[in-house]
């Protein structure tokens, strides 16, 4: 998805930021490190001049400094993508403030979009926020599952002891059990999306 | 992928002072990414880039594409809706994809 967007602003001018929320991570995706990595992403390579004096202060950022920050950033750039990836395992006490961060930035500059990824119980959460939010349910496909099977089979290795009919047993059986048993899927996929 | 997703320089301010960029020394070069190393430090500790190398390296092609087809996402990306639609949520349990998605 951001491999997408920043594919797409290559062509296109655009600036993409992301961030990934971690449950393991928590201590330090505190909200003010949350908006500050934001503005770091966007930023880039040419560090503006506010943002040099800001520093020279010798203080530690507060939150209304990196948005004010990064209001001026967006206003200078092309249209922005925030992605923000498991927002349901960001600090649960962070969460109404990313969002209300979020709405700010969008409100003062409409043409931002927002990308998030979370178990649907976050839904209600950004609903406050943005009401006309769109949710997709992602569930894999099949053909995203036999894809995926069949790439592990091509990492086997020990490919020499798998021949055709076997490694077609394999994945009929992966396949079928995985359709009978939503629950599997987890086991399935976590081995790539720890 | 590029570092750099976006081209056009930020200008934030008074912009006349070029910091310890105007002799080209090699020292000053270095003192310069030091600085910008810390800087970046400053805004915030978080290297979200090294986990996305992470996750580019477990994926693999076309998983989600579906996803790039739909209206709701050629409107979202298209910025139709302005503010109000400004949000993109793809739900999902733990597992079933959502951080590959492509």
């Amino acid at each position: 998805m951001i491999d997408k967007l920043c594919d797409q602003a290559r062509e296109e001018d655009l600036a993409v930021a992301w961030l990934y929320c971690d449950y393991k991570a928590q201590q330090e995706q505190t909200l003010i490190n949350l908006i500050g990595a934001i503005l770091k992403r966007l930023v880039g390579s040419e560090i503006p001049e506010g943002i040099r004096k800001a520093f020279k202060e010798g203080r530690r950022p507060l939150l209304a400094d990196l948005m004010r920050m990064l209001r001026i950033a967006i206003a200078s750039l092309p249209p922005v993508f925030i992605c923000i990836d498991a927002l349901d395992e960001c600090l649960p006490k962070d969460l109404p403030q990313l969002l209300e961060s979020l709405r700010d930035i969008v409100r003062e500059s409409p043409g931002t979009r927002v990308f998030l990824t979370g178990r649907p119980h976050v839904g209600e959460a950004i609903q406050k926020y943005f009401a006309k939010a769109v949710a997709i349910p992602i569930s894999p496909s099949e053909d995203d599952m036999r894809n995926y099977v069949e790439m592990r089979l091509d990492r086997d290795e020990a490919p020499e002891a798998m021949d055709n009919g076997l490694r077609a047993e394999i994945v009929r059986i992966i396949l079928d059990k995985m359709s009978n048993m939503c629950v599997g899927l987890s086991t399935l996929f976590t081995v790539y999306t720890y | 992928m590029a570092q750099t997703t976006h081209t056009k320089p930020i200008t934030f301010g008074n912009n006349n002072v070029n910091c310890n960029n105007t002799t080209g020394s090699y020292n000053t070069t270095v003192y310069n990414s030091d600085m910008d190393a810390r800087i970046m430090g400053w805004l915030s500790p978080l290297e979200p880039d090294n986990r996305h190398h992470g996750v580019r390296t477990g994926r693999f092609e076309g998983v989600g594409d579906w996803l790039l087809e739909t209206r709701e996402f050629r409107e979202w990306r298209g910025g139709e809706g302005g503010a109000d639609k400004a949000v993109l949520f793809c739900s999902g349990d733990p597992g079933v994809g959502k951080t590959h998605l492509r």
